[in-house]
């Protein structure tokens, strides 16, 4: 790999962190104009540039109104880059399904970990806010998707999660897919209690978890 | 002689020493009107976030039935938002009202509404008027109302993400939505204080140092929130401040706040904040959790922890939940009338 090939993967990585939208576009018309492998810039570049904005919120140095921006910078970038992907590049993505439990409206926090987990390489299906239980275990089953991730801010609506575990095992369809759960009032605790396969603190955690439960599946594969 | 509820409060707010803190529930974000309380009665929601005659039986149930020791209206977040434009779904009796659909999609296409004419419009009207059922049927009980905070209010009337981004993208646009949306609360309180309220909360869930962080909360939550709290206390009446969330990045700019006290989820240790910061009139922060999932004797045990920290207003540490039951309130309200003796 050239120099230039660096250099703007480093460009496109920084304008990400910087939350430098026009930068983004630049950097991803310069790659396609080059000829570069748009999979690699999107790798390298783009996601590397989440990957290092993900951590800043980590370590609160960035909180949610940068990170959002990062993350438009990013698709920015990657409006540009993905009509140059082949299609034979990337591998299969693992799928998930995710949203805002039945009763809730709130839905910054399942947005940001569905922009971390798109930029992680998950395929995601977005339901929006305030859907009903059933509606995620038939949107699994239909895309087979290999996560189900439930999110919401208010103690009253806890209960729908549980109820989308207890329809995954009466219909006897619970081991087919990964049950993840966060938002404000969750804890390891509860997700222990209703039978979910994980708890993450934050969007940051949410792809650490994601990550490691599909992880085993590929390794038996 | 003892002191009646509202003595209690507004002595404790104006830093007077007292028999003992005051057990309180402010209403809209913390909502204290349980599914137990409402079949009781038959006072329920939805239907009492329409009409000030059940708005006021059904705060009055709630005082009764939990031992809170004040008035607490209206029982939800949106009264603000409706009136400036949002899509409300009013809920169920166990679920609160929430916004269904911002009508703005940027802070610059937000449309500054006459502000008189808005006090006219959907429930505004109702809860100042029950406002003033409850302080002329109870003048010894202080009626609180709450108020949606300038930060939620701004961000339940504008797409959120985008409102949010916008804090840095947009500051002009930004401040000018804020600082429409905090005139129209100071119209608002001003209102209630009118019918009769004590004392005014300002609960303010998306100005939290997760969400903003340390400078957005500085230069947005603070500067507005502020505004809000001069404008009712040009009325004469004291305002308290609920912070959600953790707040350790924004710990600094507590003290800045011009509120008479300070209300802090329950992760937050109010003795430790209290000690950092002698001066603030701390309130909070019994964990909803345990009120709604534990026993009686640890809900009383934990109250009186809270008593024997200095805690100067107990409270709940966030917005209850409706399944909650009247037995684990009740230990809570008892012990502190108990002088903090835990079962």
């Amino acid at each position: 790999m050239g120099q230039i090939d660096n250099e703007l993967f480093k460009r496109l990585s920084d304008a990400v962190v910087d939350m430098d939208e026009d930068e983004a576009i630049a950097a991803a018309n310069e790659v396609v104009e080059r000829g570069i492998d748009a999979y690699q810039a999107i790798e390298k570049g783009l996601s590397a540039g989440m990957e290092r904005a993900g951590q800043f919120f980590d370590e609160e140095e960035y909180f949610i109104p940068e990170l959002l921006m990062c993350s438009d910078a990013m698709y920015a970038g990657m409006d540009v880059l993905k009509p140059h992907l082949r299609s034979d590049g990337a591998a299969e993505k693992h799928k998930v399904v995710i949203g805002v439990v039945e009763g809730d409206t709130h839905d910054i926090g399942k947005n940001l970990v569905k922009i971390m987990l798109e930029t992680s390489g998950f395929d995601v299906t977005d339901l929006g806010r305030d859907i009903p239980p059933a509606r995620f275990v038939e949107t699994a089953k239909e895309i087979g998707a290999n996560i189900i991730a439930l999110s919401t801010l208010m103690t009253t609506t806890m209960d729908g999660m549980g109820a989308v575990v207890r329809q995954l095992s009466e219909e006897g369809i619970r081991d087919r897919f990964k049950v993840i759960v966060g938002g404000g009032p969750i804890s390891q605790g509860f997700a222990d209690r209703i039978g979910a396969d994980g708890y993450a603190v934050n969007a940051a955690d949410a792809i650490r978890l994601a990550r490691a439960l599909v992880a085993p599946a590929e390794a038996a594969a | 002689m003892s002191l009646s509820p509202k003595e209690r409060l507004l002595d404790t707010l104006g830093k007077k020493k007292v028999d003992r803190p005051p057990v309180v529930c402010t209403g809209g974000m913390m909502n204290a009107a349980i599914v137990d309380v409402m079949n009781r009665t038959g006072h329920t929601l939805p239907e009492g976030h329409f009409r000030s005659d059940l708005m006021a039986e059904l705060a009055t149930d709630v005082n009764h039935d939990t031992g809170f020791e004040n008035f607490g209206i209206p029982f939800c977040m949106t009264v603000e938002a409706e009136v400036l434009g949002s899509e409300i779904d009013f809920g169920t009796l166990a679920c609160e009202p929430k916004i269904a659909r911002e009508p703005f999609v940027s802070n610059a296409q937000v449309q500054f509404r006459d502000i008189d004419r808005m006090l006219d419009s959907g429930r505004i009207g109702q809860v100042a008027e029950a406002a003033l059922l409850l302080s002329r049927s109870n003048p010894d009980v202080p009626v609180i109302g709450s108020i949606t905070g300038p930060v939620s209010t701004a961000a339940s009337i504008v797409d959120p993400m985008i409102f949010l981004k916008e804090l840095h993208k947009k500051r002009e646009d930004s401040h000018r939505v804020l600082d429409y949306v905090s005139d129209f609360l100071i119209s608002f309180a001003r209102l209630l204080v009118d019918g009769g309220a004590s004392a005014i909360c300002i609960g303010d869930p998306t100005a939290t140092g997760e969400i903003l962080g340390p400078r957005l909360f500085q230069e947005y939550a603070v500067t507005y929130l502020n505004k809000v709290i001069d404008g009712i206390h040009a009325t004469g009446v004291p305002v308290l401040v609920h912070i959600c969330g953790e707040m350790k990045a924004v710990k600094p700019s507590i003290p800045q706040l011009h509120s008479d006290a300070i209300s802090t989820d329950a992760f937050v240790n109010l003795k430790l904040l209290k000690e950092e910061y002698p001066q603030l009139t701390t309130m909070g922060n019994l964990s909803t959790f345990l009120l709604e999932l534990g026993e009686p004797d640890k809900v009383s045990r934990h109250t009186a922890g809270l008593v024997r920290d200095g805690i100067d207003i107990i409270s709940p540490a966030c917005g209850l939940s409706t399944a909650s039951s009247i037995r684990n309130i009740q230990a809570m309200t008892q012990t502190v009338k108990d002088g903090g003796r835990g079962w």
